[in-house]
């Protein structure tokens, strides 16, 4: 319609202008004839109908004018109403369309964008993908919500990469504050090793949490063992991670191991478990833990004798441990965070997690560990127990320094350290010795001089009665 | 500090080995009372008494089991006082021993050769 209105003042003045004209001529025409009827008439009647002959004209004149004028805007009036008519059928079409591009924004734009936003990539990366709306204002909700998304995403990997980096800070600290307390306990005296073992106890949980944290934040658990860990120490490994470890009870006569790479995983997984069943019911009551060698795994159950779970709450942690549902981060409760690092670690090496009401009255929480993590126990050779075949590795596991070896005038020197390690060193004797009979008071003999070296006094002659003169050495 | 080989290292912890007992009761085990097992290992029984009992079929002291089993003295003691409270190993102290003293010269010659060493 706007653009119209500069058209219509030229119009308006022609309309103007022809009805002028067509007035003019009507007036001539009419002048005429009144006129030649004038000129008929007598002197007398002349002015009178001269008079009313020029009144008539005039009138025709105007009347003339107004009805051209009034057609005109008439007409006018009518092209501006088709006009207006197929105005109004292009902004339908127009507003059609637009619903149609919004439609298309928000069900499959603005979506594909923000899985492309979540997949890792940046505002002007995505935006250059997408496909463009034609609307402005489309366009610029488009831009306003990719650079939003995008700055979310941003801070929420900003976040998590600093949770992470910490956690592995942490888990470094423990594992390593875990191995020097390992090495004190072992020349520690009986009167300390009771405070030590608290400390450990406390480091272990520490270590736990960070490892939560890294599974969490989706970094690695603390550690990996380079070797197979037997289904025994992998429970006691979980135990020990616990704060109520006293009050779990272990039946297990498994011979499976369960693979190196996977091992931590697994001891993590069950510590969860095991402190919720600890946690969940009362101080008093035992947690038993049972495990059996299946055909299709290792299946490792925890009952305790709780509560139990609301079938609220069991629906919640059966999703939580599901292998199937990845884990989503606004789930997270903030303080359970046990069952979401479980169902991780679940996810990662496709364990399997059942909950079941237990005997006990509690909870019996099933944990099967897939045949590809287990390996049957390597028995440990046992026909003379003492007298092992391979002291060698024993009796050098720290090369000595370059010296000891280098002149072997001098006398041998003990490396610091090395004492409780040179203990199995007489192992080697024990070979040679093993072919003659011996009687019980030369092994004991043996075990002295191994106690006094120990002990740290070389010199000195024994205290104790030895005996058996002829194979002592 | 003399850290352990990361390699070797078990994840049991010693207060898991020893159901966090701290001190051995009673029994005056030391580093040299000998130690001999009464019974064979039990299925299901944790796996250091199994090895205990295994090594313990010929006396053997406590400093030994001590290094075979790289646990420590305490921890090994606890260890045995489970078995011998249940009757399954039992302890042989040195003094109880009834052999005779040896030679005094054969002594000195033994001390001679560890000097040697």
């Amino acid at each position: 319609m706007s653009q119209q209105s500069p058209a219509r003042p030229p119009d308006r003045h022609r309309s103007g202008a022809r009805a002028v004209l067509t007035a003019l001529a009507a007036a001539v025409c009419a002048g005429g004839l009144w006129a030649l009827v004038t000129a008929a008439l007598t002197a007398e009647a002349r002015v009178a109908v001269g008079a009313a002959a020029a009144a008539t004209t005039v009138l025709l004149a105007g009347a003339v004018y107004v009805a051209v004028r009034r057609s005109a805007d008439l007409a006018a009036a009518e092209d501006d109403a088709h006009r207006a008519w197929a105005e109004l059928h292009r902004a339908g079409g127009r507003l059609d369309a637009a619903r149609e591009e919004l439609a298309l924004l928000v069900d499959h734009t603005l979506p594909a964008a923000v899985t492309r936003l979540r997949e890792g990539a940046t505002a002007e990366t995505v935006l250059a993908e997408v496909e463009h709306p034609a609307d402005a204002a489309h366009h610029r909700v488009l831009r306003t919500l990719v650079h939003e998304i995008a700055f979310g995403e941003r801070r929420r990997a900003a976040a998590t990469a600093a949770c992470a980096n910490a956690a592995g800070r942490v888990q470094a600290l423990s594992t390593r504050t875990l191995a020097d307390l390992r090495t004190m306990e072992d020349r520690c005296s009986d009167d300390m090793l009771g405070d030590l073992l608290r400390i450990d106890h406390s480091t272990a949980q520490t270590g736990r949490t960070a490892d939560s944290i890294a599974v969490l934040t989706g970094a690695r658990s603390g550690r990996r063992w380079t070797k197979p860990i037997t289904m025994e120490s992998v429970i006691r490994g979980a135990m020990g991670r616990i704060g109520a470890y006293q009050r779990v009870r272990v039946h297990s006569s498994s011979a499976n191991a369960v693979a190196g790479y996977a091992a931590e995983d697994v001891m993590h997984a069950l510590a969860e478990l095991m402190d919720n069943a600890t946690r969940f019911s009362a101080p008093s009551e035992e947690v038993h833990i049972y495990v059996e060698d299946l055909h299709n795994g290792a299946v490792i159950t925890i009952e305790d004798g709780g509560l139990g779970m609301k079938p609220q709450a069991l629906a919640r942690a059966e999703a939580a441990v599901s292998d199937t549902q990845p884990l989503d981060m606004a789930m997270l409760s903030g303080t359970r965070l046990g069952l979401a690092v479980v169902g991780c670690l679940a996810r990662k090496h496709r364990l399997h997690v059942f909950f079941r009401p237990s005997s006990r009255g509690g909870i019996g929480v099933v944990l099967r560990i897939p045949n590809h993590l287990i390996t049957p126990v390597r028995e440990e050779p046992f026909p003379e127990p003492v007298r092992r075949p391979a002291p060698v590795p024993a009796a050098d596991p720290a090369p000595p320094g370059p010296g000891a070896h280098a002149d072997q005038s001098e006398l041998p020197k003990r490396p610091r350290g090395a004492t409780l390690r040179a203990a199995s060193a007489p192992l080697a004797p024990k070979e040679t010795r093993a072919a003659v009979p011996r009687p019980d008071a030369g092994s004991r003999f043996g075990a002295f001089q191994q106690s006094r070296s120990r002990i740290g006094d070389p010199g000195g002659p024994p205290a104790a009665p030895p005996a058996a003169a002829d194979d002592a050495t | 500090m003399n850290p352990r080989d990361v390699a070797d290292e078990d994840p049991d912890r010693l207060y898991t080995v020893t159901g966090g007992r701290s001190r051995a009761d009673g029994h005056g085990l030391d580093l040299v009372t000998l130690i001999v097992s009464e019974s064979a290992p039990a299925a299901g029984s944790q796996s250091e008494h199994v090895r205990i009992l295994r090594i313990c079929r010929d006396p053997t002291s406590v400093v030994e089991l001590s290094s075979e089993l790289a646990l420590p003295v305490s921890v090994v003691k606890i260890l045995l006082t489970d078995l011998i409270d249940t009757g399954r190993a039992s302890a042989r102290h040195p003094s109880s021993a009834g052999d005779p003293l040896p030679d005094t010269e054969f002594l000195r010659k033994v001390l001679v050769g560890l000097r040697k060493l």
